[in-house]
């Protein structure tokens, strides 16, 4: 079938993605400066010590060993759970992402007054740092009182996976909503179709093809949120937090960072391949020019 | 055919379209037109591009509103026509939904009256049928070629037995041979259905093949020049094409633009003999 042809294919090109990848990182151990490259005083080539860039075998091997000293739980179950904990937050993140997202989107579509005053905004929010953002959405959720329910620290982290999520959904799914082709507006609008009507046997839709890679961008997004998140108001369990643990101690143990940070990286992928599988199901029926 | 009835279909009364009224990109698209269409007739509009042909069509459609003047269709305003979804609609792409079966793209007016599944579907395979395309039902517009596409938009517009159908050059990216077998579909089509049609072309062996009466106009501002009468019958072939009437017609038809033309580049000075 044509669409497990896809698959196969997206996959093998990932694993040789991968294999490429590995083989640069060995090469440049072997070309490289130990000590870094330096110009006019500035160093620019980064050290291929085994310190600063330990073997791709020594960063694999370092999962099966314990996560410190003479404990028994070897590090590849600690960096899981850590990115299992991360996944779910992310997972919430990006679900309420998507909602405001698209909620936005099919306001701004509706009426123009609202798309020209809430984008300007909505751009301008992209570009508050994080960092920042970080500690008062933590000190906003615990003075938060709605009857008996009481913010969990973690929902925090998942908000700012929203504050990044959001965005590109809003923006792609815009984008998508405008997208049909005026004679299809016409045409039901000579069929004297609601703009509901229109909304959801049209516009949602031609809107398809735009909202899977805003979705990715947007799931992606959600990651990289709960993980900052993570490690600005130190948040335990996640894999944000083993990051910032690990990297203390580079010095006498320079692979364990690595394993934290492969293990962040898998969540992403784990995220926006969680988006890309929808993205063959939803586009199965269209024409392949407008699949990506 | 034109002499079944003598309702009309279309009623344009005194009817113009100015865009950007008073400002600097003002376009006095249509002036003063006059025109009467009476049930299961076929009328073609020909003119020069930026004539206001389409225009009119959408005039009728109400997808625009005039800026004077009155439009009936089927004895109510055109936007109680719109409403009741009296006329289908086709146009130069077909347009169908590249997400939606053949079958899902013919059913699509019927779900936007609200009619449940099974009748739905019944009148969507009745519609395949008319158009010959019973096999297609499931497959996905971009499977089919421009032709058989271009009828899928066909059985949609008439899905809901509306009385009338707006087509604006429906067949205008079609290749020459597809195109005369579409306007002999469309004949027996209409013929069939019994179905007033308002038809945009530039093309003059179309207008006249298809046509009861040619609807000539100038352009800009779009005026209706001349309306010329096509007497080939209302049983017509292969054989039409070939007819020395079928050629008169297209004489008349092609002076009367020429006349157009010349006006046009005469500026309104002289109404020279031409037209006539």
């Amino acid at each position: 079938m044509k669409l497990a042809g896809r698959i196969a294919y997206r996959i093998v090109m990932f694993a040789l993605t991968i294999a490429f990848v590995t083989a640069l990182w060995e090469l440049y151990k072997i070309v490289g400066p130990q000590d870094g490259g330096k110009f006019f005083g500035v160093r620019i080539l980064p050290r291929a010590n085994d310190n600063a860039m330990p073997h791709v075998s020594t960063m694999l091997s370092r999962y099966s060993r314990p996560e410190v000293r003479g404990s028994d739980k070897k590090i590849w179950i600690v960096v899981l759970s850590g990115a299992w904990f991360s996944l779910r937050l992310s997972l919430v993140g990006f679900f309420l992402g998507t909602t405001i997202g698209i909620s936005l989107a099919v306001l701004m579509a509706r009426f123009n007054v609202i798309r020209r005053g809430l984008l300007p905004y909505l751009v301008m929010s992209q570009t508050v740092p994080l960092i920042a953002l970080a500690p008062l959405v933590v000190s906003w959720g615990g003075k938060l009182e709605i009857g008996s329910f009481v913010w969990p620290r973690w929902l925090s982290a998942s908000i700012l996976g929203t504050f990044l999520a959001f965005f590109p959904i809003a923006v792609g799914t815009l984008r998508g909503l405008t997208s049909a082709p005026s004679a299809a507006l016409e045409l039901m609008e000579s069929y004297a179709a609601s703009w509901k009507q229109t909304l959801f046997k049209l516009r949602f839709p031609a809107a398809v093809p735009f909202m899977v890679p805003a979705l990715k961008l947007g799931a992606s997004g959600a990651v990289v949120g709960v993980v900052v998140a993570e490690i600005s108001t130190g948040l335990k369990g996640g894999i944000g937090r083993l990051i910032i643990e690990y990297a203390r101690e580079a010095t006498g143990d320079p692979a364990k960072v690595f394993t934290a940070v492969f293990g962040a990286a898998a969540l992403g992928l784990t995220m926006s391949g969680l988006v890309a599988f929808s993205d063959l199901f939803l586009m199965r029926n269209r024409p392949k020019e407008t699949s990506t | 055919m034109s002499a079944a009835a003598n309702i009309s279909a279309v009623e344009v009364f005194a009817t113009s379209k100015i865009f950007n009224q008073e400002s600097d990109k003002q376009v006095d698209a249509l002036l003063d037109v006059n025109l009467t269409i009476q049930s299961g007739e076929f009328v073609s509009l020909i003119g020069p591009s930026g004539c206001g042909k389409s225009t009119l069509l959408r005039l009728i459609a109400n997808l625009l509103e005039p800026t004077q003047g009155s439009i009936r269709v089927n004895n109510k305003t055109a936007a109680q026509a719109r409403l009741d979804q009296d006329y289908g609609m086709a146009f130069q792409q077909a347009g169908l939904f590249d997400w939606r079966t053949v079958r899902k793209n013919i059913e699509l007016p019927l779900e936007l009256k609200g009619w449940d599944k099974d009748k739905r579907e019944a009148r969507a395979i009745e519609m395949l049928g008319l158009v010959k395309l019973e096999e297609f039902g499931n497959m996905y517009p971009w499977q089919l070629s421009g032709g058989m596409q271009q009828r899928v938009a066909i059985a949609r517009a008439l899905a809901a037995h509306p009385p009338l159908l707006l087509m604006d050059e429906p067949f205008g990216a079609l290749d020459e041979m597809t195109r005369e077998y579409m306007q002999g579909e469309l004949l027996r089509i209409c013929a069939e259905t019994s179905t007033t049609v308002v038809f945009v072309t530039h093309s003059i062996p179309e207008a006249v093949y298809l046509s009861n009466r040619v609807v000539v106009m100038s352009p800009r501002p779009g005026r209706i020049l001349e309306v010329i009468d096509v007497n080939l019958g209302s049983k017509r072939n292969e054989q039409t094409r070939a007819a020395d009437g079928f050629f008169r017609s297209i004489t008349t038809v092609r002076e009367a633009l020429r006349g157009t033309h010349a006006e046009h580049v005469a500026a309104n000075a002289i109404r020279g003999a031409e037209d006539r």
